[in-house]
């Protein structure tokens, strides 16, 4: 990950160290210097710190007002209203977009109760993948991915007790780049699955257990759709779909670790 | 490239953009934000980006939504700063030239004048944070922000920004050390 020309710079190290750019081997590397080396340290030390003051800063979130907008951009041209659409592909203001408002306030409406609508996409048929997806994107949007917030494996496995009918295998990942961050309920052909949600980095995986009798429950190989990557491997019975917007390796590596965790 | 029948803004598209676009929004702002400085400039930023995005959504590869969504609007920020405060873009050659004589990325340890106790960075106020990013020169910052609060990777910021990997670093680096000396010595 790193080039070999910065190797001589410790402090550039400790940065990528922190950032988990290195591989294993460089990583341990830095660890070693740091261990005897107080004064680069106490710089991991600084940065860490400063870290988590940018991640703890209050996020200011886009007005609802601008997300109307933007909706209303892309839903002011309506499939069938072609010609409509090739004004707005042609016109760089944004005021041609605002004639179809009315319209697409429906269809914003209708986006904004956020239960159904991927079913928008015309004569999709949904595979597993897809509502997979729709749940993680659902999750994505909410104030919280998740209905339960920990990193704590036993506070998340009994959590889903009573919930749903078999609470799933809840490893803690955490050592090999993919803390715990809670669990939430998905419904995945009218079946409620139990879901687990891992961060890799600023990323969030999410993790649907499907039970043997869910109808969908059958594996197929990695799919990328629309920029996300899903993941899907059959272990005790049980099928599981990891999908996030991490990249591909990253989500093999991810199903690597949860097979191999000791649960 | 287009076939009749197919035409930007057609349904497949809409739900496209929905999929790829709307789950980011929020790191698109907060991108626009901090590079405009403001909340109805990032607001104007972000709608020129979407605009843009929407009507390439059909060139998105399908990799990273997150990586290709911010990459637009910083492109958008950019150009509306090109436009509105050109002041802001100008230091960037002088940058490149401090850059060059640190072409291995070696970081200026001496242009810390203290070296503050990591509990004191932790207590740094919110405001005061805020403050020293904003005085960050671009570059220095949309580095940062990309790597902290949209959480790119090292990879992913290098084909936003078009630099090497090995700027990255040393710009993640700087921007850093700037923010701890400030932090460090700004008593409250």
């Amino acid at each position: 990950m790193t080039s070999p020309s910065e190797r001589d710079d410790a402090s550039l190290l400790v940065h990528a160290y922190l950032d988990g750019e290195l591989d294993p081997a460089h990583a341990l590397e830095v660890e070693r210097r740091l261990a005897s080396d107080p004064t680069l340290a106490a710089e991991r030390d600084r940065i860490a710190a400063l870290r988590d003051a940018i991640g703890a800063l209050p996020r200011e979130m886009p007005s609802p007002d601008l997300v109307r907008r933007i909706e209303a951009m892309t839903a002011a041209t309506p499939p069938a209203a072609t010609h409509a659409a090739t004004r707005l592909a042609t016109h760089p203001s944004w005021h041609a977009s605002w004639r179809a408002l009315a319209a697409s306030m429906l269809v914003a409406a209708f986006l904004g109760s956020g239960a159904t609508w991927l079913a928008l996409r015309p004569g999709a048929v949904e595979t597993t993948a897809d509502l997979v997806l729709a749940n993680h994107l659902r999750a994505l949007m909410a104030p919280q991915p998740f209905d339960v917030a920990s990193s704590d494996r036993h506070t998340v496995k009994p959590w889903f007790n009573g919930r749903v009918p078999e609470a799933p295998r809840v490893v803690d990942l955490a050592g090999e780049g993919f803390p715990l961050v809670g669990g939430r309920v998905d419904v995945i052909g009218r079946v409620p699955v139990p879901t687990l949600v891992y961060k890799r980095r600023q990323h969030l995986i999410s993790l649907s257990a499907l039970p043997p009798q869910a109808a969908a429950a059958l594996a197929a190989g990695p799919h990328t759709i629309a920029g996300f990557n899903t993941l899907s491997w059959t272990d005790g019975g049980v099928t599981y779909w990891a999908v996030s917007d991490v990249a591909a390796d990253d989500l093999a590596a991810f199903e690597k670790a949860f097979r191999e965790a000791k649960s | 490239m287009e076939s009749p029948g197919t035409k930007p803004g057609s349904g497949d598209d809409q739900a496209r953009f929905r999929t790829v676009v709307l789950p980011h929004l929020a790191d698109a702002y907060t991108l626009a934000r901090w590079l405009t400085g403001n909340r109805s400039d990032a607001e104007d930023v972000v709608q020129e980006a979407c605009l843009r995005a929407f009507r390439s959504i059909r060139g998105f590869g399908g990799v990273n939504a997150r990586a290709w969504l911010l990459t637009i609007v910083r492109n958008a920020a950019y150009s509306w700063l090109g436009k509105n405060r050109p002041a802001a873009l100008v230091m960037v050659d002088d940058l490149d030239a401090v850059e060059q004589q640190h072409a291995h990325g070696a970081i200026e340890r001496d242009a810390v004048p203290q070296t503050p106790e990591a509990a004191l960075i932790a207590k740094a106020d919110a405001a005061q944070l805020e403050k020293a990013i904003a005085e960050l020169p671009v570059p220095f910052r949309e580095t940062l922000v990309l790597r902290e609060v949209a959480g790119l990777d090292y990879r992913e910021i290098a084909e936003a920004t078009k630099v090497p990997i090995g700027t990255v670093m040393s710009r993640l680096a700087r921007a850093r050390q700037r923010l701890i000396a400030k932090l460090g010595t700004s008593e409250r």
